[in-house]
């Protein structure tokens, strides 16, 4: 082993050639195991928050006249299409906020007392606004949208007093930070929740364009969606819904997540292939070189899978060398990934020993050939050879 | 110990047969010294790989203590060449890679001997060829007298029958080429090997107890000449 690898050495260059082959080969295999690994991590994570029941819906308005949801409409639902377990309307829109004398551009959003339910959102301190409160000047506060108000030791709390515009709102409590939701069309961190009826207030001339909702355990999401749209659609005017599952949602990004991994897995064989005709050139160079060598080694009482082994081994060494290093690019690689996309690195366990499994296949592979036309080699021939 | 009969061995090169060794008959046994002379290109290195059973002869009978060994396939021919025949070849053949007593060594690895013991008898034969102190020595390390005698060593290591070696001080000036035959004879001596020299130097020759001339494709025994 070690005098396969000195041989290996003394061929530096066009061992380095093959070696990148490998490299970029295993790489991009360890890569694809490992973002689809993050992915699936991420999509959890998201979703474990909120339950992957979830759905939203939205209204697109096409004029200024739009007519959005109604109230009435949005909370009659569950008892009209059994496939909604429960649901509750919301508005959104955004604005300054003040306090004290620090300001900060906010997402306003006028909710239901079911809000904090069906979203499943906590408090870090106070409580969420209750039926007692849609007429009282009351407002939460999400948690970054806190923390970024006010100086330092002096961030609102509850009972403090927040400005916006010509009104003031009492603060009745903080939300603790949430996961962001993909599906939630706000950031709950940066948001301001206020009573419906509040909402008019804040956000003057806006429609009612948005619901969260849960399905009903076993409910079909698509047909969901058609029933919410057959019920929901006739009662808008100049708008249009849109209909969202957690699951619809997750399937999209799962065969997105398919695509890269196929086109990943692509390139990684290909240039797998392309490192192992490296390997294999290199061993046919160093056989053709080595032929005296070979000549004294069976003289001397190598049998013919003595030399095999030397070749065989010098060519997983080699293989396996490109694909370490490809599995530390690799890994690399997707931490990048996980870092760009902001999303939580995760270790893939079996990235790391497919890639090191791989490359010794390749190496078997490709030096197979070479390794075999060395122990064949007439001893007469190879000791001849210049 | 070695019958060889009637050994024919045809060349084809070019689409025409060259017939370089024409029925040669020898026996030689146990603990014989034989030196071969003859004219470069009459078929000393080829005759030498037949008794080395590194190649087989076109046509005869060749015995090694009376078992046939034509017969033999290439991985049987390796564990006899491991066995009984130890070379020294014509122009030095030590992997460059490895030190002195690894490549000394060499032939037990392919025996399976673990690597201590291995190493052990790499170091005791080193030792009597007086290259103790260059066992970790890389062979580009030390001089052209040494390696020949690392070459040695490693034909003695796995205690052959039989040692062949082809022209072992041609690349030598006559001292260190005595040297090199004076450790043959010890080694004659003291091992009791059956050496098998070839070489184009008379004075080497006429130290072996038998010499033999290689000449148009036939072995002449000439030892009467130089009793005479
Ligand atoms: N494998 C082979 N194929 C074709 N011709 C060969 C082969 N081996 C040897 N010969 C020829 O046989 C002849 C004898 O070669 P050999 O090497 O045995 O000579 P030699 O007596 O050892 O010469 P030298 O003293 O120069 O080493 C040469 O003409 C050589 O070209
Ligand atoms: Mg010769």
């Amino acid at each position: 082993m070690l005098e396969a690898a000195g041989n290996l050495l003394a061929a530096r260059q066009r061992s380095a050639l093959a070696l990148v082959g490998i490299l970029i080969g295993a790489a991009a295999v360890i890569a694809m195991l490992n973002v689809g690994g993050i992915a699936r991590n991420e999509t959890i994570r998201q979703f474990r928050a909120m339950g992957t029941d979830v759905m939203t819906i939205t209204v697109s308005s096409r004029s200024s006249n739009a007519v959005g949801l109604k109230r009435a409409d949005v909370e009659a639902i569950p008892a009209v299409i059994p496939a909604v377990a429960e649901i509750t309307p919301f508005v959104t829109g955004g604005g300054m906020v003040a306090f004290g004398t620090t300001s900060h551009n906010a997402t306003f959003a006028g909710v239901a007392p079911e809000f904090d339910d069906v979203v499943r959102l906590t408090m870090q301190s106070g409580r969420f606004i209750s039926f007692h409160d849609d007429y009282e000047a009351y407002c939460v506060l999400g948690a970054r949208l806190a923390s970024s108000l006010g100086g330092r030791g002096e961030r609102p709390r509850v009972n403090a007093k927040i400005r916006v515009g010509a009104y003031i709102f009492t603060v009745i409590g903080i939300a603790a930070p949430a996961v962001q939701n993909p599906m939630l069309p706000l950031s709950v961190d940066d948001t301001m929740f206020v009573s419906l009826p509040n909402a008019r207030r804040v956000m003057p001339g806006q429609i009612m364009g948005a619901a969260v909702g849960r399905l009903a355990p076993n409910a079909s999401a698509e047909k969901a969606d058609l029933a919410l749209q057959a019920y929901l659609n006739p009662k808008l005017r100049d708008a249009y819904l849109n209909v969202q599952t957690a699951r619809q949602l997750i399937a999209g990004m799962a065969s997105q997540m398919h695509i890269y991994t196929l086109l990943l897995g692509a390139v990684g064989t290909l240039s797998l292939v392309l490192g192992g005709v490296g390997v294999m050139n290199i061993m046919l160079v160093s056989v053709a070189e080595r032929k005296q060598e070979i000549g004294i080694r069976l003289a001397i009482g190598a049998r013919r899978r003595d030399i095999r082994a030397l070749f065989l081994s010098e060519a997983v060494i080699l293989a396996v060398a490109g694909g370490l290093l490809g599995i530390v690019f690799g890994l690399a690689a997707s931490w990048g990934f996980a870092w760009l996309s902001d999303w939580e690195f995760v270790l893939s366990p079996e990235a790391a020993p497919l890639g090191a499994g791989v490359s010794v296949l390749v190496g078997i592979f490709f030096g197979f050939y070479p390794a075999v036309s060395a122990s064949r080699l007439d001893p007469i021939e190879a000791l001849r050879a210049e | 110990m070695l019958e060889l009969e009637d050994i024919v061995r045809t060349f084809r090169v070019a689409d025409r047969d060259a017939t370089i060794l024409r029925g040669i008959t020898l026996r030689v046994g146990k603990r014989e010294v034989v030196s071969i002379m003859g004219g470069s290109g009459s078929g000393k290195t080829t005759f030498m790989n037949i008794v080395g059973l590194l190649d087989k002869p076109t046509s005869g009978r060749y015995r090694i203590d009376g078992q046939d060994v034509l017969t033999a396939d290439a991985d049987r021919l390796s564990g006899l060449r491991n066995q009984l025949i130890g070379f020294v070849f014509q122009s030095l053949f030590l992997m460059p890679r490895l030190n002195v007593w690894r490549n000394v060594a060499l032939p037990l690895f392919y025996r399976r001997t673990p690597l201590p013991e291995a190493k052990a008898q790499a170091l005791a034969m080193l030792e009597r060829v007086g290259l103790a102190a260059y066992a970790d020595y890389m062979p580009n390390q030390v001089s052209g007298g040494m390696r020949q005698r690392v070459a040695i060593a490693r034909a003695l290591v796995g205690r052959p029958a039989v040692l062949l070696a082809d022209e072992p001080t041609g690349a030598l000036d006559v001292q260190a080429g005595q040297d090199i035959m004076d450790l043959f004879m010890q080694i004659n001596r003291d091992l009791g090997v059956l050496i098998m020299i070839i070489t184009h130097d008379p004075n080497i020759a006429a130290q072996c107890r038998r010499q033999l001339v290689l000449r148009a494709g036939v072995l002449v025994d000439e030892t009467h000449l130089a009793a005479a």
